[in-house]
C-alpha cells in the first residue's frame, strides 16, 4: 500500500487551491464582486487563458498529491516519493535512455562501443532503449507515429466532446459558428483542443520521446510537465507571502498616519532600497549553506528541494511586497479622506471595523490587479534566478533548470535544441496565457478602463 | 527647496543603516565568521590557528553588534557592525575577504557596466517612445490591435530566451557579433551590439504598453479636447500638448534608474561575460564574499535613494505644479 | 450674408444604439444668445460638441445637418474642420481646472490660436496675448501670461479659458455651463464679462446651462432639452412669462425662490442643543528642514452660534469660507484648534474618545456628493445598519431588518430596496439613503453638507420636502451648510454668513436675506442671478 506523504508545498498547494474557492464563493454571492468576473467571463481571449491556465493548475494539483511507494524486494535504499502524476506519466518517468536522443529518435545522438552478435565491438548510434522499441524496422516509424497519433488525437476529441457535455451541455458543439456565448465558444474549443493534444501526447509519449531526452537519458516532455507545478507554486505562493505584509502594513499606514505611517515607509524603502536579485541571492546563498550543515535533517532530496522552494518564495514575497504596500498606502489614505469613510466615523464606528469593512474591500481590486499582474513575472523570474544559481534546487524539476542545463549544449554540431526549446515554449504558453488573462482582470476591476478609450482622432461624423 | 534635499539627505542615513543591518544580520544568522574563515582558506590550509588568524585580518574576530567585553559606548561601537558601517559611510570599502582591494575593483568595472548600460537605456527609450507614440495615435485600429498582440507576446518571452536566442542568431548564425566577451577603447563597440540589442528587445514590450496606456490617459483629458476645440491640427495637439504632460510621468520612471546603472545588470553580465559589477557581484555571491556583497548592497541602497532624490527634482523641472516642501 | 449664424436640423446622435440626441432642430442669429437649457443627460453637452464635431468616440451622429454661416460642417474634411475650430468657433468648457494645459503657460496657450489661425508670430503675438488677458480683466497681464494655470483662481482660470475661446475671434462662441463650478460672485462677473463681450464683437452665443437664473441673465432664445429632445424653444421674455410644456413648469417650479416664506420658529429651550464658542480650525503649514509650522491656514477663526432643538441654521458661504471644515470640525470628525462646542453642555473636545463614540449616534452628517458617500461593496441594508451595529442598538438582527425597512419607507424607497447595492440608485435616491443612514441612529442634530448641491433641480426640491418633513415629524436640528440663498429662503429658520473663516452676520432668515447689513452679505445676494420676469 502506498502511503500518502504531505510535503509542504503540497500543503500550501492545496490550502491556495482551497483560498481559490472559498473566494469564488464568497464572489458568486456578492454582486459587486461578481461583476467584474462577468466582464472577464465574456472575453474570448481571457477565457481561453483561463481555460490554459486551469489545465496547469490541475497538473500542478495531480503533482501535488504524493505518496511514498513501497520499496521494491530487495532493494534496501528507500524510494524517493511520487506524486499522482508521476504515477500517471510512469511510462514517461521510467523510460529513462543512456544519454541525450532527438524528438521522435529511434537511435542515440552520440555514437556509443555496442559489442555486435559477432564479437566485434562497433562505434554506431545505439538504437533507443525505450523510444520506438516496439517497431522491428525503423522505416515504420512514420506510418507509425501517423497511425498512433491519429488514434490519440481522436481518443482526445471523444474524451473532449463527453467531457463537455458532461459538464457544460450548452457549449457541447463549440464548432457551430451561431452562438450568443462566444467566450464561452472559445473556452470550449480551447478544451476541445487541449484535449486533442492530451490524447496526442498520452498515444505518442508512451513509445517515443516526443520532446527527445536531455543528457541523463530523462525524457524532456516528463521534465516540463514537471516544471508546471515549480513555476505556479512560485508565481502563487510568493504573492501569498506577499499580500499580509502588503494588505496590513499598507492600509494600516494609510488609515492611522502618524507614526504607523512614518514606521512602514521607512521599512519599504529600506527594503526596497536593496536590489532585489541581491537580497534573494544572499538569502539563498545563505539557506544553502544552512542546508549543507544540516544534511542528515532531510528524509530525502525532494524535501530537501521542497523545502527550498518555499524558502525561495518567502524570499522572493519578502523582497517583492514593497511596491503593492506602497500602492494599497496611497489608496488607504484616498480612501479615508471619501465620505463613506468619513460616514462611518460620525456614526461611531471603532477604527479596525472600519479597515475591515471599509477600506479592505475597496482595495481588493488593487490586490486581485497585483496579484495577476505578478504571477507572470515570478514565472519568467523563476528562470533567471535558478540560471544564476540563486533560484529552486538543482535536483527540481524547473524551466529554469532545464534551460540552465541545455544552454552549453546549443554549441553542439548538430544542436541539442530540444531541451531548450520544449522549456522554453512552454513557458511561453503559460506566461502569455498569463498575461492576457492579467489584462483581462485589469480591465475589467480597474475602474479607470471602465470608460471608453480615448481616440486620438475626433469621432467620425 | 534646499531645506527639502538636506532633509531626504538626512533621510537616507537612517536608510541606510538599516540596510546595514539587515545585511549584518542575514549573514551572520547563519554563517559564522569561522564558516566563511573556512571557505576562503579552502580545505588544505584550514589549522584552527589559521582561522583565527583570518578572522583578525579581515576584522571578523570582533562581536557583530553588541561587545559585552567593553564598556560604556565601546560596547557599541568597538564592534564589527559599527566599523563596517562607519567605514561605508566613508566609502571606504575595504578589502574584500579573498584579499582584492574593493574600491580598485569597483572603479575599474564601472566602466564596462556603464558602457553597456546606458545605451540600453538611451535606445530603449527612444525605440518605446517611438513607437508607443504611434500606435497611441492609430489607436482603436487594426494596427494598434496586432501591436498590443505583440507586446504581450514580446513581454512573455523569457529574458533568458531574448539572450540565447539573439547569441544563437546573431553570433552563431549571422556572424554579426561575438558571442560573449569585453575589449577597451573603441573595440568594446563589436562586443557590446549583442548585449545591448538584447536587452533592449526584453523590455521593448513591457515599456510599449505603459507608455502607450500613459498617452491614451492624457489623450482622454479635457485638456487635449479644449486644444482641439482650439483649431489644432492632430499633430499639434499631440506633440505640443499630450506629449509633453505623458513624458512626465515617462521621464521620471526613467531617472530613478539612472543611478542604479552604475551597478549594471546582473543576468546579462554574466551572459556576455562582461567585466562590469553586475557580474563582479555575482562573482562574490558565488563565492560568499560578504565584504564585496556588504560593499554592493550598501552601493545599491546609495543608488536607489539618489534616484528617488532626482526623481523629485525631475518632477520639479518637468512639472510646473510641483513644488517640494 | 444672411444674419442666420447656427442652424442645426434633424440631429440624431447615438452612443451605442441608444439615441441621445433625437430630431434636433436650432437656430442661431448672429449677434444673439441662445440658451440651452436642461438637466444633467438631456444632451446638451452633447449638441455643442456635434457642432465644433468634438464627440467623444463612443457617440456617432446618425442623421441632421450643422450650418455655420454658409459652410455645412460635417461634409468638411477633418482638416478643414481645423479651420473652423478656434477661428470661427470658440468653445468654453464647464471645468477651467481640467480644460487647460497644467504645463503650459497661460500665455502659450492663447498665443497657440494666434499662431494658429492669424499667423501671428514674436512680438506682435505677445501683444495680442497681453491685450487678451487684459481685456478679459485680468490684471497685471505682462507677468500673468508667463504663469501656470494652478497658478490662477478658479474664476481667473475662466477668464483665461474665455480669452483663448475669443482669440480667434470666432463668428460662434459656445460656453458650456462657463460658470457651474465658479462662486456665485465670480458667476456674475464672469457672466458680465461673457455678455459684454458678446455684444462688442456682435458674436452669436450658445450658451448651456441648468440654472433657469444663469440663462434669464444671458438669453435672447431659450430652448429647454429633455432626454436628448428639445420641447420648448422661445424667446427669452415669453418663455419667463408662460412657460408652455409641462416639462418647463416643472423645472419653474423646482427652483429654490430668493423669496421671505413663512417659517414656524422653533421653540427657544433655556439650554441649546448646540452651543460652539469661538471655534476655531487652524490647518499647519510646514516648513523647512526641521518641518516647523510657520504658518497657518486659519479655515474658521473664531465662530460662534447656538441651535436650538428642532431647528435649522443655514451656513452659507463661497468656496473657500470655511463652512464645510466648520461642520467637520463640529462633529469632531477633524482636530479643533481652539474654540468649546457643546452638545447639551458638554463640551465634546473634553469627552473621552469611548464617550465621543457614544455621543455621535446624536450627531450625524449628510454629504454633499451621494456617489461618494456609501461604500460601494456594501448592501443597502449593511450601510443602514453600520451606525446601529457599531452603537449597540436596535435590538436582534431580525429587529434591525424590519427597522431598515422601516427608514426606508420613511425616506420614501421601497422596502425591498434593502438588498441592493448603492450603484443600483439614481443620486436623489442615494440622497434618501444617506439620510435613512443617518436616521437610523436617531440623532438629535444633522448637519446637511451641501446636500442637494450636487443634484438636479426637481430632484433637490424633493430631497429638501424630505428634510422638512422629517424635522416637522421628528424634531430633528438642522446645520444647514449651502452656497446656494434660494435654499437658504426655503429651509432655514436663521441664516450664518460665513467668509474667510468668521460669520459676519447671522440672524433669522428673512432678516439677514431681505435687510442684509453687512456688506458681504450685501455682495453676496446682488450677485444671485434673479429672474425679475
Amino acid at each position: 500500500m502506498p502511503i500518502p506523504l504531505l510535503l509542504l508545498s503540497d500543503l500550501a498547494a492545496w490550502l491556495l487551491f482551497g483560498v481559490a474557492l472559498a473566494y469564488a464563493f464568497t464572489a458568486s454571492r456578492r454582486e459587486h464582486l461578481r461583476a467584474p468576473w462577468r466582464r472577464v467571463r465574456q472575453q474570448p481571449v481571457a477565457m481561453v487563458a483561463a481555460v490554459i491556465l486551469l489545465a496547469h493548475v490541475g497538473i500542478t494539483l495531480l503533482d501535488s498529491l504524493h505518496f511514498a511507494p513501497q520499496a521494491a524486494n530487495g532493494t534496501e535504499a528507500e524510494p524517493e516519493p511520487l506524486s499522482v502524476l508521476d504515477f500517471v506519466l510512469t511510462p514517461l518517468r521510467t523510460g529513462v535512455e543512456t544519454s541525450y536522443s532527438a524528438p521522435f529518435a529511434l537511435l542515440g545522438f552520440d555514437r556509443e562501443s555496442v559489442l555486435q552478435a559477432d564479437g566485434r565491438v562497433v562505434r554506431e548510434y545505439p538504437r533507443l532503449r525505450y523510444g520506438g522499441a516496439h517497431l522491428r524496422d525503423p522505416a515504420q516509424r512514420g506510418a507509425d507515429i501517423l497511425q498512433r497519433g491519429a488514434l490519440g488525437a481522436a481518443a482526445g476529441a471523444l474524451a473532449g466532446l463527453l467531457l463537455l457535455r458532461l459538464l457544460w451541455p450548452a457549449q457541447c458543439r463549440p464548432w457551430r459558428r451561431r452562438n450568443d456565448d462566444p467566450a464561452g465558444r472559445a473556452a470550449a474549443l480551447t478544451l476541445l483542443v487541449l484535449c486533442v493534444l492530451a490524447g496526442l501526447g498520452g498515444a505518442l509519449a508512451t513509445r517515443y520521446h516526443v520532446f527527445g531526452t536531455d543528457k541523463v537519458g530523462m525524457d524532456v516532455l516528463y521534465q516540463s510537465i514537471k516544471s508546471v507545478r515549480t513555476g505556479l507554486l512560485i508565481g502563487t505562493l510568493t504573492t501569498l507571502v506577499t499580500l499580509p505584509f502588503a494588505l496590513v502594513l499598507g492600509v494600516a499606514a494609510g488609515y492611522y498616519r502618524g507614526l504607523v505611517d512614518d514606521l512602514v515607509q521607512y521599512l519599504y524603502t529600506t527594503l526596497a532600497s536593496i536590489p532585489g536579485v541581491l537580497l534573494v541571492a544572499a538569502s539563498a546563498l545563505l539557506l544553502d549553506g544552512l542546508m549543507t550543515r544540516h544534511e542528515d535533517a532531510f528524509s530525502s532530496l525532494i524535501v530537501r528541494a521542497d523545502l527550498r522552494l518555499l524558502a525561495l518564495c518567502v524570499i522572493l514575497g519578502i523582497t517583492s511586497w514593497t511596491g503593492l504596500c506602497r500602492l494599497l498606502r496611497a489608496e488607504a489614505l484616498k480612501l479615508r479622506e471619501s465620505d463613506f469613510v468619513r460616514a462611518a466615523e460620525a456614526l461611531g464606528v471603532r477604527g479596525p471595523r472600519i479597515l475591515w469593512r471599509h477600506l479592505l474591500p475597496n482595495v481588493m481590486h488593487i490586490v486581485i490587479i497585483a496579484t495577476v499582474l505578478d504571477f507572470s513575472g515570478l514565472v519568467l523570474a523563476e528562470a533567471a534566478l535558478t540560471y544564476i544559481n540563486i533560484g529552486v534546487d538543482p535536483g527540481m524539476e524547473s524551466w529554469g533548470n532545464m534551460i540552465n542545463a541545455a544552454r552549453m549544449e546549443l554549441a553542439r554540431q548538430p544542436a541539442v535544441w530540444w531541451s531548450l526549446s520544449a522549456a522554453m515554449l512552454w513557458m511561453f504558453v503559460l506566461v502569455l496565457a498569463a498575461n492576457l488573462f492579467a489584462d483581462a482582470v485589469r480591465e475589467a476591476f480597474d475602474p479607470r478602463t471602465r470608460e471608453a478609450t480615448p481616440s486620438a482622432r475626433p469621432a467620425g461624423t | 527647496m534646499m531645506g527639502y534635499f538636506v532633509r531626504r539627505l538626512l533621510y537616507a542615513i537612517p536608510i541606510l543603516l538599516g540596510v546595514n543591518v539587515l545585511t549584518f544580520a542575514l549573514f551572520f544568522l547563519v554563517n559564522t565568521p569561522d564558516d566563511m574563515a573556512r571557505m576562503q582558506l579552502g580545505e588544505r590550509r584550514l589549522t584552527p590557528a589559521a582561522i583565527e588568524q583570518w578572522k583578525v585580518d579581515h576584522g571578523y574576530h570582533r562581536p557583530v553588534f553588541w561587545n559585552a567585553a567593553q564598556t560604556g559606548v565601546t560596547q557599541l561601537t568597538d564592534t564589527l557592525f559599527f566599523d563596517s558601517s562607519t567605514r561605508l559611510f566613508r566609502f571606504d570599502f575595504g578589502k574584500s575577504d579573498a584579499g582584492r582591494d574593493i574600491n580598485a575593483d569597483i572603479a575599474e568595472r564601472m566602466g564596462p557596466s556603464l558602457v553597456i548600460a546606458v545605451p540600453v537605456l538611451l535606445v530603449g527609450l527612444a525605440c518605446a517612445l517611438t513607437w508607443s507614440l504611434a500606435i497611441a495615435w492609430l489607436a482603436g485600429t487594426r494596427l494598434d490591435f496586432w501591436s498590443g498582440v505583440l507586446c504581450v507576446a514580446m513581454m512573455s518571452i523569457s529574458g533568458l530566451f531574448y539572450i540565447i536566442g539573439g547569441q544563437w542568431l546573431l553570433a552563431k548564425l549571422w556572424h554579426l557579433a561575438p558571442i560573449s566577451g569585453y575589449a577597451d577603447g573603441l573595440a568594446s563597440l563589436r562586443f557590446i551590439l549583442l548585449p545591448v540589442v538584447v536587452s533592449v528587445l526584453a523590455s521593448l514590450g513591457g515599456s510599449v504598453r505603459w507608455y502607450r496606456a500613459l498617452f491614451l490617459e492624457e489623450l482622454g483629458k479635457d485638456y487635449v479636447r479644449m486644444a482641439r476645440a482650439k483649431g489644432l491640427s492632430d499633430a499639434r495637439v499631440m506633440f505640443g500638448h499630450v506629449f509633453r504632460n505623458a513624458l512626465i510621468p515617462i521621464l521620471t520612471g526613467v531617472v530613478v534608474l539612472i543611478p542604479s546603472l552604475f551597478l549594471g545588470a546582473l543576468i546579462t553580465e554574466a551572459f556576455f561575460a562582461i567585466p562590469g559589477l553586475g557580474s563582479y557581484t555575482i562573482e562574490a555571491l558565488q563565492a560568499q564574499d560578504f565584504a564585496v556583497v556588504r560593499a554592493m548592497v550598501f552601493l545599491g541602497s546609495l543608488l536607489y535613494v539618489a534616484g528617488l532624490m532626482l526623481t523629485d527634482l525631475s518632477y520639479l523641472i518637468a512639472d510646473p505644479r510641483v513644488r517640494l516642501e | 450674408m444672411s444674419d442666420r449664424l447656427l442652424q442645426i436640423d434633424q440631429l440624431s446622435v447615438h452612443i451605442g444604439d441608444q439615441p441621445v440626441i433625437e430630431n434636433l432642430s436650432l437656430k442661431l442669429k448672429r449677434g444673439e444668445t441662445l440658451v440651452l437649457a436642461g438637466e444633467s443627460g438631456s444632451g446638451k453637452s452633447l449638441t455643442a460638441l456635434s457642432i465644433a464635431r468634438l464627440l467623444p468616440a463612443a457617440a456617432q451622429v446618425r442623421a441632421g445637418q450643422i450650418t455655420l454661416g454658409d459652410t455645412a460642417l460635417f461634409p468638411l474634411t477633418e482638416r478643414e474642420m481645423t479651420k473652423v475650430r478656434g477661428a470661427r468657433i470658440g468653445y468654453i468648457f464647464q471645468e477651467p481646472q481640467l480644460a487647460l494645459n497644467p504645463v503650459m503657460t497661460v500665455g502659450d496657450q492663447i498665443g497657440e490660436v494666434l499662431a494658429c489661425h492669424l499667423k501671428l508670430r514674436g512680438k506682435a503675438r505677445q501683444q495680442r496675448v497681453i491685450g487678451a488677458l487684459a481685456a478679459v480683466g485680468i490684471p497685471d497681464p505682462e507677468r500673468r501670461a508667463g504663469e501656470y494655470p494652478h497658478q490662477f483662481s478658479g474664476g481667473m482660470k475662466q477668464r483665461v479659458m474665455i480669452a483663448i475661446a475669443l482669440a480667434g475671434e470666432p463668428e460662434l462662441l459656445i460656453a458650456d455651463e462657463p460658470t457651474t463650478a465658479l462662486d456665485v460672485t465670480v458667476q456674475a462677473q464672469v457672466l458680465a464679462l461673457l455678455k459684454a463681450e458678446q455684444q462688442r464683437r456682435g458674436m452669436g452665443m450658445l450658451f448651456i446651462t441648468h440654472d433657469l437664473g444663469v440663462a434669464w441673465q444671458v438669453a435672447d432664445h431659450l430652448a429647454v432639452m429633455q432626454a436628448g429632445r428639445v420641447v420648448e424653444n422661445a424667446p427669452r421674455d415669453r418663455f419667463y412669462a408662460a412657460p408652455e410644456h409641462p416639462y418647463s413648469r416643472t423645472l419653474f417650479a423646482a427652483l429654490p425662490k430668493l423669496e421671505p416664506q413663512a417659517h414656524t420658529a422653533p421653540v427657544v429651550h433655556d439650554q441649546p442643543l448646540l452651543e460652539v464658542r469661538n471655534l476655531a480650525i487652524h490647518f499647519p503649514i510646514r516648513r523647512g528642514l526641521l518641518k516647523r509650522t510657520v504658518a497657518s491656514v486659519k479655515a474658521v477663526n473664531g465662530v460662534s452660534f447656538t441651535l436650538q432643538a428642532g431647528e435649522t441654521l443655514a451656513v452659507v458661504g463661497e468656496s473657500g469660507s470655511g463652512k464645510t471644515t466648520m461642520g467637520r470640525g463640529i462633529l469632531r470628525l477633524l482636530d479643533l484648534t481652539d474654540g468649546q462646542v457643546l452638545h447639551r453642555g458638554d463640551d465634546l473636545r473634553q469627552l473621552s474618545s469611548e464617550a465621543l463614540r457614544i455621543r455621535r449616534r446624536e450627531l450625524q452628517m449628510i454629504f454633499q456628493d451621494p456617489f461618494a458617500a456609501m461604500n460601494p461593496r456594501m448592501l443597502v441594508n449593511e450601510i443602514l445598519q453600520e451606525g446601529m451595529l457599531a452603537q449597540g442598538i436596535g435590538g436582534s438582527a431580525a429587529q434591525r431588518d424590519a427597522r431598515v425597512r422601516e427608514l426606508l419607507v420613511q425616506v420614501g424607497l421601497k422596502a425591498e430596496h434593502a438588498l441592493r447595492y448603492p450603484h443600483e440608485f439614481s443620486g436623489g435616491q442615494r440622497q434618501r439613503l444617506c439620510i435613512a443612514r443617518a436616521l437610523a441612529v436617531e440623532p438629535r442634530m444633522v448637519v446637511c453638507d451641501e446636500p442637494t448641491s450636487a443634484l438636479d433641480v426637481s430632484v433637490q426640491a424633493q430631497i429638501l420636502e424630505l428634510l422638512e418633513e422629517l424635522q416637522q415629524r421628528l424634531g430633528i436640528a438642522y446645520l444647514f451648510i449651502t452656497h446656494n440663498l434660494g435654499v437658504v429662503a426655503r429651509i432655514a429658520h436663521r441664516v450664518a454668513v460665513m467668509h474667510q473663516g468668521v460669520i459676519v452676520e447671522q440672524g433669522p432668515v428673512n432678516d439677514v436675506l431681505f435687510a442684509p447689513r453687512h456688506p458681504y452679505t450685501q455682495a453676496l445676494l446682488a450677485a444671485v442671478p434673479r429672474i425679475e420676469a
